[in-house]
């Protein structure tokens, strides 16, 4: 049987990476002890699969058709299709066809209905925490990648709901795999709109402090403010997916900091299992 | 409000190649989108208000990133 090993969170702004050397020297710091301690913690767990929840930034879907929630259930995905990710040290990042399939039968069997591919682009939203975190070896990678980037996305009820089915499916696995979930963006950003650049440390910091309390009052919370937050806050969404797959219980804040070099409330987390 | 050929402009230009092909002869890459009139117009006069509403706002900072514009510059347009 499977078991959960370990979740967690990071943030992913591209800036991240682009604007790295323009980033004051304490904010980097910061940044990259949080990114690290992620890595260890996550490297501590021996996963054998590590289910990345992202969004998708216009890399593999267009306005024909886009998803709500997609798994990727392919052998292999490729790694971030954005130029300024060249030096990214994967790409091709493999897959683990088997859980993934797992994961989106059993979705369908509980009233979920995700897409799958058997393809994807994993852009700077899933391989800028993977490369700042130093995963060597990489394990391998699920994709499930959450609409939180193109109106109508799916409800925060719902992101947190499929957290619980994360967790059933890892549980429901025959084979004995162990596999980590790490949700990946947010905290505050707003990107392409008149506030850009804007940061919301209040918004920030109450999110947080919610995430260790009830899921029911974080979801109110995030329901009421994200409309007026940054539409880069929306990735709160991963989180939830990560809060949901830990049965709501044991948020840990590793860091959390507003870096306006990279234009992003930068959150790390972790969650004990 | 979505214009469908104003966003797959955009979402196209995210190809290194279409960018650098858009920076070097402009109307012969806008040339195969069925744009509206006023989109078009939008576009050449860089009306960076107009083009956001109506598309998605992560695929205008694309473009406007793709075309060498600043984030200082587009951010001041952008509330113009």
């Amino acid at each position: 049987m499977a078991s959960l090993v370990g979740a967690f969170a990071a943030s992913h702004g591209p800036l991240i990476v682009r604007e790295w050397q323009r980033v004051p020297a304490e904010e980097k710091r910061r940044m990259s002890v949080a990114y690290q301690e992620l890595g260890r913690r996550l490297a501590a767990g021996k996963p054998d699969v590590l289910v990345v929840v992202s969004p998708d930034h216009w890399s593999n879907f267009f306005l024909d058709n886009y998803p709500a929630v997609c798994i990727g259930v392919g052998a292999s995905n490729d790694g971030p299709p954005e130029p300024w990710m060249k030096d990214f040290p994967h790409r091709t990042l493999a897959g683990h066809p088997a859980f993934a399939g797992h994961l989106a039968d059993e979705a369908l069997r509980q009233g979920f209905e995700p897409a799958v591919s058997h393809h994807l682009k994993l852009d700077h939203g899933s391989c800028i925490p993977l490369w700042k975190m130093g995963l060597e070896p990489m394990p391998k990678i699920v994709p499930m990648l959450v609409n939180s980037i193109e109106p109508p996305m799916p409800s925060l009820e719902r992101c947190y709901q499929w957290g619980g089915l994360l967790r059933k499916a890892i549980d429901s696995y025959r084979e004995p795999l162990r596999v980590a979930i790490l949700g990946t963006g947010g905290l505050s950003h707003s990107i392409g709109e008149k506030t850009m650049g804007a940061i919301y440390e209040d918004f920030d910091r109450e999110t947080i402090r919610l995430f260790g309390g009830s899921e029911r009052e974080l979801i109110k919370f995030l329901d009421a403010r994200l409309p007026t937050h940054g539409n880069g806050s929306e990735e709160v969404r991963n989180w939830l997916v990560a809060h949901g797959a830990a049965g709501g219980r044991g948020f840990e804040l590793v860091d959390y900091l507003p870096v306006p070099a990279v234009i992003v409330g930068c959150g790390f987390a972790s969650w004990k299992i | 409000m979505r214009d469908y050929w104003l966003s797959k402009l955009f979402f196209d230009l995210q190809s290194p190649a279409l960018a650098a092909e858009f920076r070097a002869d402009r109307e012969k890459v806008l040339a195969r989108y069925p744009l509206e009139a006023d989109v078009r117009d939008a576009i050449g006069r860089t009306d960076v208000p107009f083009l956001a509403q109506r598309t998605n706002a992560y695929l205008l900072r694309y473009y406007f990133f793709a075309t060498g514009m600043k984030d200082d510059e587009f951010i001041r347009r952008l509330n113009g």
